[in-house]
């Protein structure tokens, strides 16, 4: 069985909890949180930290076996396939969508009079070809692009600092802390997409781990949020000090704008064609991590593996990005499975295994 | 329809166990090998060659003893044979006290001890062992009807000598460079590394050419997984033919279809050691100067031997130049076509006038443009690869200026176009290593036709499953990316993108699992 390091379920984690969530993120905590909604993002990626120390602590006492093995072994077969099920449905019906958004994002900013097949096709196929290579070419895929993705935000950012408008930002706090609160809640669900992919990607860690070990795996936990929140903090500030808090909520692709009005000293602008290219690779990570939560699921609930499964949930997703073709609906259902379905599953799912687990220790002792 | 299937199945899996390629038929050569050992049976075996040469004169000892040298004529050193095999044998050893003791039960003992000079000199008694040394250049003496002989260590051809490689010239450094000579590679190289941990293992490749081959490192430097591994593979190729390193590149690469190269070779002695000393394990093959080594990552390739001789703030930006050269090399065309055909926004207004204007009245589409030009570049370069110098430079010449400026006129392309092509070809020179230019310049026309369907979101499809093609690869257990992808930090601030000075270079790089420091410090790091 393939294996990861350390440093990669560091990486593979940070790529995965990215994904492409600087895109939605500054119009949905904004829209909640108002000009205030930057200060929620790193708040809301935290609650991640203490559901994937929970992963860990369940990783290390049942090494080698994903959570719903471990469900399985937990709560018994027949609620655990249940678990299964409920897994490989949100998860697949989640990468389906996220696959839509490379055609929508391609056909809305750089290339609209390309049919939106060509792109869900063209992502699909590498796509494939990364799930085919397996979980250590997935791990190494992601080293790379996603320091490149940093490198580009980071960029972009930068190269927006002339579009900054002076007095966006204040007051802050003007209408106190609630709207940080709400606009923590809606960060929740993009952490709980990371929680699910680590309850898959878990029995690729090495199977007997020193503590010293596992207090690397930790550690990997803490920077792979911390990164992610500080980097969509300020993609989301940068956004509201260009655009305004209500120009923010109404740009669904807000760094998309935002790449294309940044010049590079009268040489070359609208930047966004080049940075589209990065986005890809940050889209493909994301599709892949929930191809191969699927694939797990399907591996560990009805033991069906192999290239002919692999196809067939290459066709479910490009079926399913089929259906929202693109646009508003497309954002919205994304919404609407991250808040309504991955976030209470996961989030009730991993808390009552850890608890479960922690009662049956104590039981035992 | 079954047996097409059958023939394409059988050209494209390669056998996991044996690495088998036109294996031998059972001659009846082999048959004779089988055969006590025998003068008269050598004879019969190798006389239809006019080269072998059979000497034939009696010992005077206390028998008269028939004995008969036989020797590769142009293989063997006949100065040598001459003066000290034959000479003390029939001339200068008579009276002496030993030669009167010897019969035909003693001969080859007292021979051996007493009577022939020579630090290579050994008995055997095998056909086998018989036909190889004399094929292999040396002389072996046969005595009556005896079941065993004499050989003795008398190679001496005609060899180019140590020059300077051509593959590898270098501004400040070394001169010398390897030979086709076995012999005289390992010796340049323990010229080099003069400690006993350097190991030199003999093997032997080709059922019919018997070549010989050495697989050398430094014991506790490299990695003894991989040197098994790479004596295993050694071991498993059988085939009647090795007539140089590219037969045992491909039996022993990980992944022969690939179009990038997975292991480095070298002309230069200096390289040699200098990877020895990093932990990797070499292969000088007889009748090649080319010496391959193994494990080879994507980044060696563009980092060239002068890097290391050169101050390294130098070396740096050297270095710069040579990976921004491979992907000018590899995307400039494909970028063009992409611009000029999609994303025209990125341009600014001015330029993109400009552009314009030279374009107009070109009658192809940017990508069968580009596609045209670049055919015509690679035309050119294999023309001009074979052809002897001054021929070859017309060639460019003709190519570059009338051809290119005579299609800008004739308004078939447009002058933007011959620059990029240009600039192709010049900063495809600037990647060091062949095998990777020819990688490169295979993989051009595929992104440049994603480029043309599907503009830049093309470029970035091509470039994502080249990248996940390169992570997918290994050389010998080793990642082809490392130290990008698995990140090896130390590995990529030391000796990668950059180099750092000597004096900062205190460890080994991680790449493979090194034992020892290179000087002071942990190991393993």
């Amino acid at each position: 069985m393939e294996r990861i390091s350390q440093h990669q379920f560091m990486t593979l984690g940070a790529a995965v909890l990215m994904g492409t969530t600087f895109f939605p993120i500054a119009s949905v905590v904004t829209g909640v949180g108002g000009r205030d909604g930057w200060m929620s993002v790193l708040p809301g990626f935290a609650v991640g930290i203490p559901y994937g120390l929970m992963v860990l602590s369940l990783v290390k006492r049942y090494p080698g076996k994903n959570l719903l093995q471990i469900s399985e072994t937990l709560f018994g077969k027949w609620i655990g396939k249940v678990i299964g099920v409920l897994y490989i449905l949100i998860t697949g019906y989640f990468g389906g969508l996220l696959l839509g958004q490379v055609g929508d994002i391609y056909q809305a900013s750089a290339m609209p009079l390309t049919p939106i097949s060509v792109f869900y096709l063209g992502g699909m196929l590498v796509v494939f070809c990364l799930v085919w290579s397996g979980i250590e070419v997935f791990a190494r895929f992601s080293e790379v692009v996603f320091s490149v993705t940093v490198i580009a935000l980071l960029l972009e950012v930068g190269l927006s600092i002339p579009r900054i408008e002076q007095g966006e930002l204040f007051p802050i706090l003007s209408e106190g802390f609630k709207p940080l609160f709400w606009g923590g809640i809606k960060v929740v669900p993009f952490a709980m997409e990371y929680i699910l992919f680590l309850a898959g990607l878990a029995a690729f860690l090495p199977s007997s781990m020193s503590n010293q070990a596992m207090g690397q795996l930790k550690a990997g936990v803490w920077r792979a949020v911390l990164v992610v929140g500080i980097l969509n903090t300020l993609v989301t500030l940068m956004q509201i000090l260009v655009f305004g808090p209500t120009e923010t909520i109404r740009l669904v692709y807000g760094l998309l704008v935002l790449g294309n009005i940044v010049e590079v000293s009268r040489t070359i602008a609208g930047v966004e064609t080049l940075f589209l290219g990065v986005w890809l690779g940050a889209l493909v990570i994301k599709v892949s991590a929930f191809y191969f939560t699927v694939l797990w699921g399907l591996e560990t609930v009805f033991s069906l593996q192999g290239l002919k499964w692999n196809l067939a949930v290459g066709i479910v997703f490009l079926g399913i990005a089929f259906m929202f073709t693109r646009g508003h609906s497309l954002i919205q259902e994304i919404g609407f499975v991250d808040n309504y379905l991955i976030f209470p599953f996961a989030a009730v799912w991993i808390l009552a295994l850890w608890g479960v687990a922690i009662w049956k220790k104590r039981t035992s002792t | 329809m079954r047996s097409w299937l059958k023939m394409l199945k059988e050209l494209t899996i390669r056998p996991k166990g044996e690495r088998q390629i036109r294996k031998s038929p059972s001659y009846s050569f082999d048959e004779d090998l089988d055969k006590s050992l025998s003068g008269q049976t050598v004879k019969d075996i190798l006389s239809k060659s006019s080269d072998v040469v059979f000497r034939e004169f009696f010992l005077q000892g206390k028998e008269r003893i028939p004995c008969m040298v036989v020797a590769v004529d142009g293989l063997v050193d006949k100065n040598l044979l001459d003066q000290f095999i034959l000479k003390p044998l029939m001339v200068d050893l008579i009276g002496n006290p030993e030669l009167a003791k010897v019969t035909l039960s003693n001969v080859v003992d007292i021979t051996l001890q007493s009577l022939l000079p020579g630090l290579e000199i050994k008995k055997i008694s095998k056909m086998g062992d018989a036909v190889e040394a004399i094929l292999s250049g040396d002389s072996v003496i046969f005595f009556g009807n005896l079941t065993e002989a004499i050989v003795i260590g008398a190679k001496g051809w005609a060899n180019r000598g140590v020059t300077e490689p051509i593959t590898e010239s270098i501004v400040k450094g070394p001169r010398e460079g390897f030979s086709e000579t076995l012999r005289t590679n390992t010796s340049l190289l323990r010229r080099k590394i003069k400690h006993p941990s350097l190991r030199i293992i003999s093997l032997k490749l080709g059922d019919m050419t018997n070549t010989d081959l050495v697989v050398t490192y430094i014991e506790k430097i490299a990695s003894p997984d991989i040197v098994a591994e790479v004596i295993k593979r050694l071991e498993k190729i059988k085939m009647d033919g090795m007539l140089g390193n590219g037969y045992i590149e491909e039996m022993i690469e990980d992944h022969p279809y690939s179009p990038f190269p997975q292991i480095s070779f070298t002309e230069r002695p200096d390289v040699l050691a200098g990877k020895l000393l990093e932990g990797k394990v070499g292969m000088i093959c007889d009748g090649t100067p080319i010496v391959l080594v193994v494990p080879a990552v994507l980044t060696e390739f563009l980092n060239v031997n002068e890097d290391y001789y050169q101050r390294a703030m130098v070396a740096i930006l050297s270095r710069f130049v040579r990976y921004l050269g491979a992907l000018i090399a590899m995307l400039a065309p494909s970028i063009y076509i992409a611009v000029t055909t999609f994303h025209q926004e990125i341009i600014p207004t001015d330029l993109l006038m400009s552009i314009s204007a030279g374009r107009q009245g070109v009658p192809f589409p940017a990508l069968l443009e580009a596609l045209t030009m670049t055919v015509t570049l690679e035309v050119l370069q294999e023309a001009g690869l074979r052809l002897p110098k001054p021929i070859g430079q017309t060639i460019g010449i003709v190519g570059a200026l009338i051809i290119g400026e005579s299609a800008v006129k004739a308004g078939l392309v447009s002058p933007l176009m011959v620059i990029i092509i240009g600039l192709t070809a010049v900063a495809s020179y600037a990647i060091p290593t062949f095998d990777l230019g020819l990688a490169v310049r295979l993989i051009r026309f595929p992104i440049m036709i994603l480029a043309g369907i599907l503009g830049f979101f093309g470029v970035a499809v091509g470039l994502y499953l080249l990248l996940i093609h390169l992570l997918s690869l290994r050389s010998f257990g080793v990642p082809y990316l490392s130290p990008i992808a698995p990140l090896r930090i130390r590995a990529l601030l030391q000796d990668t993108f950059v180099r750092a000075p000597w004096w900062a270079l205190k460890r080994r790089p991680n790449l493979i699992d090194v034992e020892e420091p290179r000087s002071g410090g942990k190991g393993k790091g």
